[in-house]
């Protein structure tokens, strides 16, 4: 029983942190149907933009995490502009193409500039327990990672729907044209949803490597990237609680199925690819997903 | 300067095409044997190395990119796993011929089935959504290929994080006169140097024979996926890449031909596989991870999206330009301090960004652009309309006249 209690908290961690990076795919997907395979990249980029400005520069952390996520929503608004708003919407192979390209440039930017050497990163939430049970602990890292999660996703619901610009947002990502017809300027909109992702992106890789047993390097998030696309693809990948459930879900996979089953532990993001293949093949819009619908 | 028209079926058209060919195969030749032994090219004080084995590499980089090119370039789907199947491939084979002493052509007979029905079988649950399902899948499982790879359960077979090595090598069959070729090459005045001299070590043979062998594969391939892609089949794919919702409206299956073209995609990254183990006689899990699966895509969209000769050219793209810019190491201007990191990944996300945005056919259609000047190559008209529709360019009517001239001179077909 404890031994369950210990790997449920370890799925609710690590799922919440899929479920934040999730959180940022799903608003990128709202916004121009597109997945975009730089995120993880891009969060990264964030996260190391926050460790400077907290380690080198002396800033209190939550502010340099608040900085941080500003700085990486403005540069996510300029690539939106830049490389994104170019490129005929309706057609996606050149835009994940350009978004391969990001994941490429960014990831080996970062590399140029700080290295391969992992940092370890300053703690965000206390250290210590918070509640004992049995044996089974847990700690304030899963409770805040937790809360964060929830805190970000109650936000951002109520940014989209009680805020004008969440209203356009909205309409944009149910009809394009309809909204350009309508008069909502669909270009700011969209790019407003690149600068939203990409702060919320940079919260989840800043809240997954606070973990006092990792690390930060440029490699970081080539892995969550996938685990948090599994769980936004799960809950339907235009759904901001279906990208949680899903995240929490793909949590569970990683620390409850696998440990209890004979599959091995390095075998648990193949797991969590299996899973994904499952649910599209009963489900194909996902959990919660909203199904296309085709006009001919 | 008026472009000449060529109009496919007609002698000019052949003699162009058989020219073209036959002058692109002996360049390939003195190629092979220029750089048998070691190639290098100085820049700046760096040196650049250009020899038969990297080419041999690039080489089966540019056969997967072929099989990249069913999917993604003709049937529009995008595929983020080929390194999967090119790691599977190359696993098997080095499997077969280091444990079963099996000769390596032998094993495309087990790999291309293998990787035709793993291909198609995780193919279908992605393949009958639309949209980015099927990249995402594929992305997963090009991640998890390396870890698959290093089970202990599997240790056996793939030697685990150390690498699976093989000690044999592609031999020169001994009828070929590789030796000859050599000794007539370096009888060549003025040029012969290049082509080194005495006899041609045992090694350089075996490489030279792998680099013919793997032309002639690849020329093989080409010329299989020209006709699917002309086929029945074929027309169905390229009309889901077109429009899917109207490929559907006229009675194609989508998902079965969609997941066909994945199954057939990734027997020829199987393939792929297998020549790169050929060549570096080792596989090891970290060569096959979902980078390489990117660099594939990078491979690709240089090359050209839809051609199979921007394939083969992407192939060598994802080789080199990494392995070059790794070995620049000083350059003016640029601090050394950014040359010592990755460079060349960095190079091939900022070339996949800029070829998106200003040459999106890819290298290949930069060339055909540039060709277009002076050559224009024109489909065979439709039978029974063969001298009625003259072809007629925008300008330069007298060189129309003049093709048209050898056009009624040709034989009836």
């Amino acid at each position: 029983m404890d031994l369950f209690l210990n790997r449920l908290f370890d799925a609710l961690s690590n799922g919440s942190t899929y479920a934040l990076v999730a959180l940022a795919l799903v608003m990128i997907y709202k916004a121009t149907t597109l997945i975009n395979f730089a995120q993880g990249e891009m969060a990264m980029f964030g996260a190391f933009i926050v460790l400077v400005l907290a380690t080198e520069r002396g800033v209190p952390m939550w502010l340099a995490v608040v900085l941080g996520m500003i700085l990486s929503a403005v540069l996510a608004a300029g690539i939106e502009r830049t490389l994104i708003r170019p490129f005929d919407p309706a057609d996606h192979l050149p835009l994940v193409i350009i978004t391969l390209g990001m994941f490429l440039a960014i990831g080996s930017m970062a590399g140029i500039v700080w290295r391969f050497d992992p940092r370890s990163f300053p703690e965000l939430f206390p250290s210590g327990v918070a509640l004992t049970i049995g044996s089974a602990t847990l700690s304030w890292y899963t409770v805040g990672v937790v809360s964060t999660v929830v805190v970000t996703a109650a936000l951002l619901t109520l940014l989209l729907n009680r805020t004008k610009i969440g209203l356009a947002f909205r309409a944009v990502s149910s009809n394009l044209e309809s909204s350009q017809l309508s008069g909502i300027r669909v270009g700011p909109t969209l790019q407003f949803g690149w600068a939203i992702a990409a702060a919320v992106g940079t919260l989840g890789a800043c809240v997954f490597v606070a973990d006092p047993i990792r690390q930060l390097d440029p490699f970081v998030m080539v892995r969550v990237l996938i685990f948090a696309a599994s769980a936004a693809a799960l809950g339907g990948l235009d759904s901001l609680w279906g990208a949680i459930i899903g995240g929490i879900l793909i949590g569970a996979v990683q620390s409850l199925l696998v440990p209890y089953t004979p599959i091995p532990n390095e075998l648990s993001l193949a797991a969590a690819v299996f899973v994904l293949m499952v649910v599209l093949l009963f489900r194909p819009s996902g959990l919660f997903g909203t199904p296309p619908v085709e006009r001919v | 300067m008026a472009a000449r028209v060529l109009v496919q079926g007609t002698p000019a058209y052949r003699n162009y095409k058989l020219i073209g060919w036959g002058l692109f195969f002996i360049f390939l030749i003195l190629i092979a044997f220029a750089y048998a032994d070691t190639g290098q090219i100085t820049l700046y004080d760096n040196k650049y190395s250009l020899s038969i084995p990297r080419i041999n590499k690039a080489l089966s980089f540019s056969v997967a990119i072929l099989g990249l090119q069913v999917v993604v370039g003709y049937t529009g789907q995008l595929a983020l796993g080929q390194s999967f199947f090119f790691g599977t491939g190359a696993y098997l084979a080095a499997w077969l011929v280091a444990d079963h002493n099996w000769p390596w052509l032998q094993t495309l007979i087990v790999i291309i089935p293998v990787c035709f029905v793993l291909g198609f079988l995780l193919g279908i649950p992605a393949l009958r959504i639309k949209g980015l399902y099927l990249a995402l899948v594929t992305l997963g499982l090009a991640a998890v290929f390396p870890s698959v790879v290093q089970l202990e359960q599997l240790e056996e077979y793939t030697a685990g994080a150390a690498g699976k090595t093989t000690s044999s090598d592609l031999d020169a069959p001994s009828w070929l006169p590789l030796d000859g070729m050599a000794a007539a090459l370096q009888e060549i005045p003025l040029v012969g140097v290049y082509f080194g001299d005495g006899d041609l070590s045992s090694r350089a043979a075996n490489r030279i024979w792998v680099f013919l062998l793997f032309i002639i594969m690849i020329a093989l391939l080409v010329w299989l996926i020209s006709n699917l892609i002309r086929s029945r089949p074929g027309r169905a794919i390229r009309a889901i890449r077109d429009n899917e919702t109207s490929a559907a409206v006229s009675g194609v299956n989508l998902s079965l031909y969609k997941t066909i073209a994945f199954g057939i995609s990734t027997a020829i990254g199987g393939i792929g596989g297998m020549m790169y183990v050929a060549e570096l006689g080792i596989a090891s899990p970290g060569d096959f991870t979902q980078l390489l699966s990117i660099l594939f895509i990078v491979g690709l969209v240089t090359g050209g999206v839809g051609t199979n000769s921007g394939a083969v050219l992407g192939g060598l793209i994802i080789a080199f330009v990494p392995e070059w810019s790794s070995s620049t190491e000083e350059l003016p201007i640029v601090p050394e301090r950014w040359l010592q990191g990755p460079t060349g990944t960095f190079i091939m996300g900022v070339l996949l960004i800029a070829l998106m945005f200003f040459l999106p056919g890819g290298i290949v259609a930069g060339v055909r652009r540039l060709k277009a000047r002076f050559v224009r190559l024109q489909p065979a008209p439709p039978k029974g309309f063969e001298h009625h529709v003259a072809p007629t360019p925008p300008e330069g009517s007298a060189a129309s006249t003049v093709e048209a001239d050898a056009e009624a001179d040709a034989p009836a077909t």
